[in-house]
């Protein structure tokens, strides 16, 4: 069952496309990543959800009726605010049921429901506590179960880890994702952060510039990246991109030193200008069964005790290649780079999309 | 010596110094004159002694007389009418224009700019304007209210014993209103706009958020702005002076014309000096309870 429908919308600023023909369909108890830079329209996305941001065109169902020009009491959404946007003269239990105290429920439920969800999140001693008396870690509980109280259709998150220090954020990570499993709940997720998305969520969309580049589950996103941005973007360190041209047989000579060549499975007509993408992580030292080489040099090393980035020039380009491991490669040494065949990432050179449709096998 | 020397050295002894500017600052103008005015108000003061300061004591005999004159009585009354009413009408018009103007509309801060037009005109230029606007026979003010029909004949404002104090509290709300607005638009734009967005989410209406919201994030706002507008309306000396007099026969007097009046006018200095010393005492109190509410600011 779908949940949330997103049907060809756009909204329009004074002289400025911010979201342009999203479409997007989200099932009933999924948990949806929207992951892009700063300023392509992600936040903007979740807010037009909430009803706070009014749309120009397109539709946007909740379970399966339009809430377009329904204000965002009406939509049963709870959302999970970046700053978190607590009450500041409130205290945690006043800030967790004000929803359930302007409903007028009954004394008992409110309070039971409070205290169902400070437990849940470990707020139990908090309860009497002022959000300035809280740590960030704090707050950010308060905000999501001020959220979990309403027992909401749909849970929209805006960015709800970004002010959290590392160690907190990838604890709290886990934390919602388990708390999500848990409610069953429909949940939308922003971030800018693509390992965010990519642990967190079943679907993420990829998006830039207010479009959508690219929707699907996280493996699928790696795996088939659908065009040059996309592939950039999910991945870390990202993957790395070296013009080329194809020849006969689908032979790709690197554009910057004619003499580096690789022999790829692709079939593509000779002289078609592409970029050939290489994730750092599929890159090796070592050779193995139908894989490609390439002439490189190593120009630096980055280690992180338990990987190696070694940085390396490949035709007078910079590629980084993640090693698990400390290979005992100096600075200036000439190496071949290995990768298999199977990993290559082919992009038309001027339209960035993925070329995929002619690969033999 | 040796101490001082290196207090100097150090640097350490330039607080003391700043904290010595201040307060002699401090003694020279603010202390000492409330003070020589605490002890007029208990000394019998007139022309012949003014120059000295040895004069008899007569302990509390000045505040008796004022409590006595004939007019004390609604003098006061009228300086209660006259912080009450416009305190309630300036922080209200204020308040909702402030809040008029935190909506997000073409022009907005142009417009609220205007309106502190009549915030740097001196009160002695206002209160001159007002005098014309509520002229009895010509003034603008009778003349759009005959016109539309909201009153059957001139309304004296100045001279009118019934509405003297009105007239001239009309003026002074109009000029607190760019106050109070300007204070409160402050404090309305720090209340982040996400809580009131996550209120709309949790259900809140426009009037629930005014509420559960704004009053109580305003609460140090209003405060200050209701402490500062009883001071400065009990300041409110130049647009009195300029529009009644605080008359006809003291029907628009109030506190501190009064006190001008005795002091000045009739000379008799040390009544004048006791009704400052009550005024002196209320706004110690107001003061007290701003400073309480300045303790209650938020932070986000």
């Amino acid at each position: 069952m779908l949940q949330i429908e997103i049907d060809h919308l756009n909204k329009h600023y004074v002289g400025f496309h911010a979201l342009k023909d999203i479409n997007i369909a989200i099932k009933q108890g999924s948990f949806v990543a929207l992951v892009g830079p700063s300023g392509c329209g992600k936040s903007t996305l979740l807010r037009t959800l909430a009803g706070l941001e009014k749309i120009s065109s397109g539709d946007v169902r909740i379970a399966g009726t339009s809430v377009v020009g329904k204000p965002p009491r009406e939509r049963d959404v709870a959302m999970v605010f970046q700053s978190y946007a607590l009450y500041p003269h409130m205290d945690v239990e006043r800030n967790m049921n004000y929803s359930m105290r302007l409903k007028r429920r009954p004394k008992d439920e409110i309070s039971e429901r409070t205290r169902a969800a400070a437990d849940t999140l470990g707020l139990g001693g908090l309860l009497d506590r002022l959000p300035k008396a809280l740590s960030g870690g704090q707050r950010q509980r308060v905000a999501m179960g001020r959220a979990i109280v309403r027992n909401p259709k749909v849970f929209l998150f805006d960015e709800p880890l970004s002010n959290l220090d590392a160690a907190l954020r990838v604890h709290m990570r886990g934390e919602i994702r388990k708390l999500h499993e848990r409610l069953q709940a429909t949940s939308v997720y922003v971030t800018h952060d693509q390992v965010e998305a990519m642990t967190m969520a079943d679907h993420v969309v990829v998006m830039r510039s207010g479009v959508v580049e690219q929707q699907g589950s996280p493996l699928d996103l790696y795996d088939h990246p659908g065009n040059k941005f996309v592939a950039g973007f999910i991945g870390s360190p990202a993957m790395n991109f070296l013009p080329a041209t194809a020849e006969a047989d689908g032979k790709i000579v690197f554009n910057k030193d004619s003499t580096q060549s690789i022999q790829s499975n692709f079939h593509i007509e000779a002289g078609r200008k592409l970029w050939v993408g290489m994730r750092p992580e599929h890159l090796s030292l070592h050779a193995s069964s139908n894989d490609v080489a390439i002439d490189a040099v190593v120009t630096g090393i980055e280690s992180t005790g338990s990987m190696t980035f070694v940085v390396l020039d490949v035709a007078d380009q910079p590629v980084i290649m993640a090693h698990s491991g400390r290979p005992g490669n100096g600075k200036g040494e000439k190496v071949r780079l290995h990768i298999s065949a199977d990993n290559l990432h082919l992009f038309d050179y001027e339209t960035e999309l993925a070329i995929t449709s002619t690969r033999t096998t | 010596m040796q101490g001082i020397m290196r207090t100097i050295r150090d640097g350490s002894g330039f607080d003391i110094l700043l904290l010595g500017l201040a307060l002699i600052y401090l003694i020279t103008f603010s202390a000492f004159p409330i003070i020589y005015n605490i002890i007029m108000s208990l000394q019998t003061v007139d022309m012949f002694t003014i120059t000295s300061f040895n004069r008899p004591f007569v302990g509390l005999q000045n505040y008796y007389d004022i409590f006595s004159q004939p007019i004390a009585g609604s003098v006061f009354w009228n300086t209660l009418k006259f912080v009450v009413l416009s305190i309630v009408f300036q922080l209200s018009i204020g308040f909702g224009l402030a809040l008029f103007f935190q909506q997000d509309f073409p022009g907005a801060t142009y417009l609220r700019g205007l309106f502190l037009a009549g915030w740097i005109m001196p009160a002695l230029v206002v209160g001159a304007i007002w005098k014309w606007l509520f002229a009895g026979d010509f003034g603008v003010i009778n003349y759009a209210l005959t016109a539309l029909g909201l009153a059957d004949e001139r309304i004296f404002w100045l001279s009118d014993p019934d509405v003297t104090l009105y007239a001239v509290i009309i003026a002074n709300v109009w000029l607190g209103i760019p106050f109070n607005m300007l204070l409160l638009s402050v404090g309305l734009a720090s209340i982040p706009r996400d809580v009131y967005e996550a209120a709309e989410l949790d259900g809140a209406g426009p009037f629930e958020r005014f509420r559960s919201i704004t009053l109580p994030l305003m609460r140090a706002q209003l405060g200050a702005v209701i402490s500062l507008g009883v001071i400065f309306t009990l300041q409110q000396f130049d647009l009195i002076a300029a529009l009644t007099q605080g008359g006809p026969a003291d029907s628009s007097n109030v506190a501190q014309y009064w006190s001008w009046q005795l002091s000045f006018q009739t000379y008799e200095i040390s009544l004048g000096s006791a009704v400052s010393v009550l005024m002196i005492i209320f706004v110690i109190i107001v003061a007290a309870v701003y400073v309480r509410s300045t303790r209650h600011e938020h932070s986000y």
